[in-house]
């Protein structure tokens, strides 16, 4: 191996010691308190975890899995069939179309379900209208229980199927599918042996994707799961009831679970290639001006709608006067108080100005950290280390937001290392760095795959032209991994900002979050103000979005990333 | 990258705390109303202080208040059942004081040790939508909620965050207890409530939407709640004292060891406990007063003529069982009691 200059033992230096401060040592933390129980090492809690006479905790584990594999199916159906519409049939305002079906994904967990919950439970505006429509004596069709989380992942996930298949067919040559016809062969026999060969690889990452973020909720079964049990809100009782060593071993078990997962998903199916295809798009698989080509736009159309109305429903939200629905299907009385509040009393604007911040601490940190790693693993030869190494190092992507905050409670609410500057738990900090484990891994997806597209010559180029390491990064380098940079950045402000999860366990006083303050006015009983700061926080993902370029509309990179 | 730079440089100014103002932090599950209400008059009385407070179960500000143990966040615990006092003041997590009304406490009232004090006498109650229950059709007692006639029309608040709730499943255990015999049967009993019940609320909020929006009809809460939540939202509620007697919560009060201003927290302690105060919670916020001085004629004349049957509750073996119970009650009670009523 070549010998490294003293910038890059530098730089290696510190990716270890970070990597090994904020993820191995809170990771590491939380199984050491799982294997202990009255302050003795004991295998206690695996042996409760596993007890057949009270399968409560396998239980939970089983709901959440049940949930995520019928999460994922759903999600795939709807994606898979969006995708199709809107790639493949041709009709008005499909561009703008085409961005709003990615909508959810702008949506923050808190606020998506909330949202749901307003237009989809029990009282909520759809199942109160139709009763009013009906006349039946209740509600027609609430959701709620399983079936109600389960409508809440679906809204959510379906939107990585969308962008992968969206991705996918977006690179499917038009000449595979006139040659597949050329030949004789049917729509349906085109689908299954020429077009669905192509998006196996973004199905299955779409498919643990989708199956990930599930098992990892917590909003959703917090609100709507009534009895049943999940793992999530399993460990958050136990933390409650103060078994913060049985909370760890549930953590333990949550994360084996996820982490199976994703090596499935990084080891296993190869990701798709699409970059490098010469041909055009194919596009105009359906025509609609057939039935069935019509039928599909119109169901598209209808879904389409369905997704939009938890937006419109926290906007109208916002607008509603306090106290004005309680039986009524839709609020009777209106008002801006709401928003004006924001310029009479600045202090409510504190949780937003603390997002923005905390989130712009969490960017710059998974930048420097993020760039830096994908760039020096890029750069070794071993294909097998930098395998390993990537993987390892996007760890914490697998890893929930519920034992992210557990495995810092137990890492940092004790000074680290005598000499550091004292422990975390409680400060301002502990969310910010937080929020930089769970989003960081995103960086390193998208700076490695813009990594993938550079010329690795280019790069001896320069060194045989005597550029130093710093100027190679400075100047070849960076260039051509900035639309990655870009795009990771924006995924991590747009994490960072709506964060409820860990946020929830973890916050202070001084840094109180949007999200811990949507649950708060919510507790308060200020469903308006709630709806408001909701809204808010959509505006300005919104906004990202836009400021970025429209990542929306590049569904291929997004794809890459996720 | 450079807006983005100077956009954190703003947000980093715009994030500085104002300067010469003493924070006092309350951790509280004694909601809005009356936070916001005492915040306000002690910042007029002392425009140094800035009162922060933070609304959570009780359980969640035991949580917290452990949770944060190795550097304090709040300064002050104001609110919650003497028995998550008294494991936290085992825990080693409160700050002895001793509050200048010592004298007129009832030593039922307050740690032996001194570590934390009552403040108000809060009985659990059963509430019902007084739009779709007459008060003669109301559950009249707690074994009347097991009627299969209330079957689906329960909505709890979730009870392990909850201090209310984990001392009404605590205290039904024990009165199964001195019947039956064994917790056993205390459980039994909670599994045909379970049977009843058709969903749990995740907070205080979403069980009160549920029960003015009749997704449910009954659940099981506390007196001044309610009566602030008709007040306040003019929800129709209406409520039961149980016939054969309900538990009777002591709420405390008291200083988080370690907190980062004690002086102010002990000023703050006071004010709130002073008798203008607990009169004042008493009028405006259904706060029945623990302390001995104030007379009955300061108090409401609702509050005057309530006539309390307390369930016997040896809140020291309550103290010791209740995680134990509540742990058991998640893991065998929530969500089983139909499918052990069928068996």
């Amino acid at each position: 191996m070549r010998s490294r200059s003293p910038a890059t033992l530098l730089a290696i230096s510190l990716l270890v010691a970070v990597f090994g401060i904020f993820v191995l040592y809170p990771l590491g933390a939380t199984v050491a308190e799982s294997l202990h129980a009255g302050g003795e090492l004991s295998l206690d809690h695996y042996r409760f975890l596993f007890d057949m006479s009270n399968r409560v905790n396998l239980e939970a584990v089983g709901n959440s899995v049940y949930v995520s594999v019928v999460s994922v199916v759903f999600s795939g159906v709807i994606g898979l069939f969006l995708a199709f519409v809107f790639t493949q049939c041709r009709f008005p305002l499909r561009p703008l179309l085409a961005r709003l079906a990615v909508l959810p994904v702008a949506l923050p967990p808190l606020v998506g379900v909330i949202a749901f919950l307003f237009v989809f439970g029990e009282t909520g505006i759809i199942p109160r209208g139709l009763q009013l429509l009906f006349g039946t004596a209740g509600p027609v069709l609430p959701a709620g229980g399983i079936a109600g989380v389960i409508l809440v992942h679906v809204y959510s996930f379906h939107v990585y199927f969308y962008l992968f298949v969206s991705a996918a067919l977006g690179t499917l040559e038009g000449s595979q599918l006139e040659a597949a016809t050329g030949l004789g062969s049917g729509p349906w026999r085109t689908f299954v042996r020429v077009v669905l060969p192509e998006l196996r690889p973004g199905l299955l990452a779409a498919s643990a994707l989708t199956f990930m973020s599930s098992m990892a909720s917590f909003t959703a079964p917090l609100l709507f799961a009534g009895g049943k049990h999940f793992i999530t809100l399993q460990i958050y009782a136990s933390k409650l009831n103060g078994d913060m060593d049985l909370a760890a071993a549930q953590s333990v078990l949550l994360t084996a679970v996820s982490l199976a997962f994703y090596l499935f998903l990084t080891l296993g199916p190869a990701r798709p290639s699409g970059y490098a295809r010469k041909g055009p798009a194919s596009a105009g698989l359906i025509t609609p001006g057939k039935l069935p080509g019509r039928v599909m736009v119109v169901a598209a159309f209808t879904l389409l709608a369905v997704e939009l109305l938890p937006v419109i429903a926290i906007l109208a939200l916002s607008l509603a006067r306090e106290g004005s629905w309680t039986t009524q299907w839709v609020p009777s009385a209106y008002t801006l108080g709401n928003y004006t509040a924001f310029f009479a009393d600045a202090s409510l604007l504190v949780p937003v100005v603390n997002s923005l911040e905390m989130a712009l601490l969490a960017l710059a940190a998974s930048l420097a950290f993020g760039v830096t790693a994908a760039f020096l693993v890029s750069r070794t030869r071993n294909r097998v280390f930098s395998t390993w190494a990537n993987l390892a190092l996007t760890l914490p992507y697998a890893v929930p937001g519920t034992v992210v905050a557990v495995a810092f409670i137990l890492a940092f609410n004790r000074p680290v290392l005598p000499g550091l500057p004292a422990l975390l738990v409680g400060t301002f900090w502990i969310l910010p760095l937080a929020y930089f484990v769970r989003e960081y891994p995103v960086v390193i997806r998208s700076v490695a795959a813009s990594l993938e597209g550079m010329d690795g010559s280019l790069l001896e180029a320069a060194s045989g032209l005597g550029a130093g390491p710093l100027r190679r990064f400075r100047s070849v380098a960076l260039p051509a991994l900035l639309p990655g940079i870009l795009s990771g950045g924006v995924l991590v402000l747009i994490g960072s900002l709506g964060e409820f999860v860990s946020s929830i366990l973890l916050y202070t006083y001084d840094s109180r979050p949007v999200s811990v303050e949507i649950l708060a006015q919510l507790r308060l009983f200020n469903i308006g103000a709630a709806a408001a700061y909701s809204v808010v926080l959509m505006l300005i993902i919104l906004l990202l979005l836009r400021l970025s370029g429209g990542l929306l509309a590049s569904d291929r990179r997004m794809s890459y990333i996720l | 990258m450079k807006p983005l730079l100077v956009l954190a440089v703003g947000l980093a100014c715009a994030g500085c705390s104002k300067s010469g103002v003493t924070p006092i932090v309350v951790y509280s599950p004694h909601g809005k109303e009356l936070l916001v209400s005492f915040a306000r008059e002690y910042e007029q009385a002392h425009p140094e202080c800035a009162v922060q407070w933070l609304d959570m179960g009780s359980q969640d500000v035991y949580d917290r208040v452990r949770t944060e143990k190795e550097n304090p966040q709040a300064d002050i615990w104001w609110g919650g059942p003497m028995t998550a006092f008294a494991r936290a003041e085992r825990e080693g997590l409160l700050e002895r004081y001793v509050p200048s009304w010592d004298s007129v406490s009832v030593p039922a009232y307050r740690s032996p040790g001194r570590f934390w004090y009552g403040t108000f006498l809060t009985p659990e109650v059963i509430m019902y939508n007084s739009n779709r229950i007459t008060p003669a059709q109301a559950p009249k007692d707690w074994d009347d909620l097991l009627d299969p006639a209330w079957r689906g029309k329960i909505v709890i608040r979730s009870p392990l965050a909850s201090g209310t709730m984990r001392i009404i499943f605590s205290s039904i255990i024990l009165r199964e207890m001195q019947r039956g015999g064994s917790p056993g049967s205390g459980f039994e009993w909670l599994r045909k409530l379970d049977a009843n019940t058709k969903t749990y609320a995740a907070d205080p909020t979403q069980l009160y939407i549920a029960i003015a929006r009749e997704e449910g009809l009954v659940t099981l809460w506390d007196l001044p709640d309610v009566m602030l939540q008709v007040e306040t939202h003019h929800y129709p509620f209406a409520y039961v004292l149980p016939a054969s007697g309900t538990p009777l919560i002591t709420d405390g009060i008291a200083l988080v060891r370690g907190a980062k201003h004690p002086e102010e927290a002990k000023r703050f302690y006071e004010f709130v406990t002073s008798r203008p105060g607990m009169t004042r919670q008493a009028r405006e916020f259904f706060r029945i007063p623990a302390r001995r001085d104030i007379p009955p004629s300061d108090l409401p004349p609702w509050m005057q003529k309530l006539e309390i049957r307390a369930l016997p509750v040896n809140f020291d073996t309550l103290a010791d069982h209740e995680k134990e119970w509540m742990k058991t009650w998640d893991e065998k009670v929530r969500g089983r009691g139909a499918a052990s009523g069928a068996e």
